[in-house]
């Protein structure tokens, strides 16, 4: 499991935040003592370091190129200054990428996960599986028994959104959150044509029905 | 000043002159100086007084040429009696010294009202700061909710931050040299931030965002841009019509880049379209939703003046607004 430590002084966002990371999947270590971080930090060995730019009596950009001098750590920081100035500073100092609060959750993850990759830490599992269906991510098909279909795009995030949350009703706003991406706008539309298309691929390798459409709530894996 | 109007100034002492001269030539006459004497004695006068005037009139006008130069050389204006080539004469020195004094207070007046504008503007910053944390922290716990209270509650929060970010930006615009930082700067990177932070209420409004022709680079400061932008998207989700869709697309004019933001929403009244980047207008769509500020327009319009940005809207009633924001070519920068 991966490990990220989350360096942030509001103790409500620190708690959720670890919460949230745990929830995805990773093993989340919050520091609540704000003396010798980077030592902290160097005994906890994470995978990666999410990093408030506004701690009490420290800068954040002093601590990371602490940080670097000993690690190579990549660290995401997390900020409410959003100036360029300080953007640039930061990332010349070292950082991976840079945050802004209040930032969006689903946007907060996909960075992680893209510092992550970077980082060759592979965070998910190449393959997601859900009774006999397979879905195999970095390929972008579905597989059930000997048959196998390639995915779109947008109909491998879906099913990996519904295998994700197996045997929960999702609403149509939730998956359409879910799609959205910095470069492909989902509507309820495409999400129809999406859900059409992608039902007829799962017929074509024998799993007909086996996303349930539950009226006026949703869909179910 | 002309010799005209130096003269009309001068009219009564110049005529007493010329009384007494005449009164003194009377004088000499009746007592028996000869004609001819007196003749070029007037002439002498005459010519010494005309004399007099004209140098007179020569050096003031110098004089005054030479203030009103370094007065147009002057950024603050107000600094002028400190900058003033010293004077030369009693009188002018004195009225210097009151100049001088008049524009210490009005210099210290400028400087307080200064000082507190730039703390008002620090503390506004500040403040945007510091909300965002809880403003981070409640969205972090909406994610516990159920769906349709989430989301809405992520809707407000997303109203809260509009709200926070037009603040912002509005104590940003009184002193834009401070942030406004212009690099080259891909469209597709703006509109997907712009996009991305908007993105709950785009959602939330069914809007479809379509993109075209985004693979350009323009010269600008890359947060602005997506705030001026940001706002756009704002508003064509606000005032949208059925089947929302807005179109977000680029083309080159030239060494310039026009990005256009189209949607076919429900349009602006002609006879406001010339009011809508006025502060505080709101319209009669604004008035009939609610909720409108009448600020994002005019700190759009504030914005793309430093920024350099054209920034044109048309719109047709009922069938859409179309927004259109030229980025200067790099050499106008």
């Amino acid at each position: 499991m991966l490990k990220i430590v989350i360096v942030e002084d509001d103790p409500i966002i620190r708690e959720e935040l670890a919460l949230l990371l745990e929830n995805e999947g990773y093993q989340a270590v919050a520091v609540t003592n704000f003396n010798n971080i980077s030592q902290q930090i160097r005994e906890a060995a994470p995978d990666l370091i999410l990093l408030d730019l506004g701690l009490p009596g420290r800068d954040g950009i002093s601590l990371c190129a602490e940080i670097r001098k000993t690690s190579r750590t990549p660290i995401i920081f997390v900020t409410s200054r959003d100036s360029a100035a300080d953007e640039l500073r930061a990332l010349s100092l070292g950082g991976d990428d840079y945050i802004t609060k209040p930032y969006n959750i689903p946007v907060l993850l996909a960075r992680i996960r893209a510092v992550l990759r970077r980082a060759g830490g592979t965070a998910e599992p190449d393959v997601l599986e859900a009774g006999e269906l397979a879905l195999h991510l970095a390929r972008g098909a579905a597989s059930a028994g000997d048959k196998s279909v390639e995915l779109t795009r947008n109909e491998l995030k879906i099913l990996a959104y519904l295998m994700g949350h197996m045997g929960q009703v999702v609403s149509r706003a939730d998956l359409i959150e879910a799609l959205w991406d910095s470069q492909i706008y989902i509507d309820d539309n495409t999400l129809s044509v999406n859900m059409t298309r992608l039902r007829a691929k799962l017929e074509g390798i024998g799993l007909p029905n086996i996303i349930k459409t539950r009226r006026g709530m949703g869909y179910q894996l | 000043m002309t010799l005209g109007e130096f003269l009309s100034d001068r009219l009564v002492r110049i005529t007493i002159q010329l009384l007494c001269v005449t009164a003194a030539a009377l004088f000499l006459r009746a007592t028996g100086t000869q004609a001819g004497v007196l003749a070029i004695l007037l002439l002498a006068l005459l010519l010494v007084f005309a004399a007099v005037q004209l140098s007179d009139f020569f050096r003031q006008r110098a004089r005054l040429r030479e203030l009103e130069a370094v007065l147009d050389g002057l950024d603050q204006k107000y600094l002028f009696a400190e900058c003033a080539p010293p004077p030369k004469n009693l009188y002018e020195r004195r009225l210097f010294d009151l100049t001088r004094r008049a524009g210490r207070a009005m210099t210290g007046a400028v400087s307080d009202a200064q000082a507190s504008q730039r703390e008002y503007r620090e503390y506004v910053e500040q403040w945007v700061h510091e909300i965002k944390t809880p403003i981070t922290a409640a969205r972090l716990i909406c994610r516990e909710l159920d769906g349709d209270t989430r989301r809405k509650l992520t809707g407000e929060l997303a109203r809260i931050e509009e709200h926070v970010e037009r603040a912002l930006f509005y104590a940003r615009a009184e002193s834009p040299e401070r942030d406004c930082v212009i690099r080259q700067t891909d469209l597709v990177e703006i509109v997907a931030q712009a996009v991305g932070n908007h993105r709950s209420l785009l959602i939330q409004s069914g809007v479809r965002v379509e993109t075209e022709g985004l693979e350009r680079s323009v010269y600008t400061d890359e947060k602005w841009a997506v705030f001026i932008l940001g706002q756009l998207l704002q508003n064509a989700a606000r005032y949208r019509g059925e089947e929302p869709v807005v179109t977000v697309s680029a083309r080159s004019l030239g060494k310039q880049v026009q990005l256009t933001v189209a949607d076919n929403g429900m349009g602006i009244p002609t006879h406001e379209l010339p009011r809508v980047f006025g502060r505080g207008f709101t319209g009669s769509n604004g008035r009939a939703r609610g909720g409108s500020t009448g600020m994002g327009l005019y700190l759009c319009k504030k914005l793309a003046g430093f920024l350099e940005l054209g920034l044109e809207i048309t719109s047709e009633e009922g069938r859409g607004t179309t927004v259109t924001l030229t980025f200067p070519a790099k050499e106008a920068l």
